[in-house]
């Protein structure tokens, strides 16, 4: 098996589907335990603009972004790493859907993967937040 | 065992109330007592307790995977 499996592994139009779910109970005792700064460690400040409401922070949107980087790791398939949280850049399109970009240590995790770019849904009803995330397989030389 | 890291453990016990205790050469994240979310926060209290800052892009999982790597790598290791 090799050491860095790539997203082609599984043959022509093989992709790795990345998932991952959030409970907003731990993301709001991260919250009360630290302040608002803590999540500047996880995500850029145009991110944290995206998430906030005129009342502040929206606990499910952070939620939300959180998960799809998670799921958008995980497409990589990345062995011995950790999540590259800041270099994974989850933001809300004009239309409301999230878009992926992949900076510095995220970029080179998905060229060495094949990964030419990742698209991401996400949902969250409640006490949590859930995203799915796909790559898209090719050259990232040849990103859109 | 260096007082930084058995705030570190202490940490981790706290959070998972199940265990008595944790071996120093238990793998960490195999046994899910570290996962992506709580990682951040971890990385926060290690800059805490070992008055280092550490770049999270590019860190190893072999550096946080069992209580002895942890010591070798930010609190045992000699500041040059």
């Amino acid at each position: 098996m090799p050491a860095h499996p790539t997203a082609q592994g599984g043959g022509p139009g093989w992709a790795n589907l990345g998932m991952d779910i959030v409970s907003v109970k731990r993301v709001r005792r991260l919250l009360d335990d630290h302040g608002e700064d803590f999540f500047q460690r996880m995500l850029n400040p145009g991110e944290l603009d995206d998430c906030r409401t005129s009342s502040g922070l929206d606990l499910l949107s952070l939620c939300g972004r959180i998960a799809a980087k998670e799921a958008a790791f995980k497409t990589l398939r990345v062995r011995g790493r950790f999540l590259p949280w800041r270099d994974i850049v989850v933001r809300r399109s004009d239309g409301g859907w999230p878009l992926v970009e992949l900076r510095r240590t995220a970029a080179e995790m998905a060229a060495e993967s094949g990964i030419q770019d990742i698209t991401v849904s996400i949902s969250h009803d409640v006490d949590y937040a859930v995203a799915v995330a796909a790559p898209v397989l090719g050259d990232p030389r040849h990103r859109p | 065992m260096t007082d930084g890291l058995q705030q570190v453990k202490d940490w981790i016990l706290k959070r998972h109330p199940e265990r008595d205790d944790i071996p120093n050469d238990l793998d960490l994240i195999e046994n899910r007592l570290i996962d992506s979310l709580s990682f951040v926060e971890f990385v926060f209290l290690l800059e805490q307790h070992s008055g280092r800052t550490i770049e999270m892009e590019t860190l190893e999982v072999d550096s946080l995977r069992t209580l002895d790597a942890i010591e070798a790598a930010f609190f045992l290791a000699e500041v040059k």
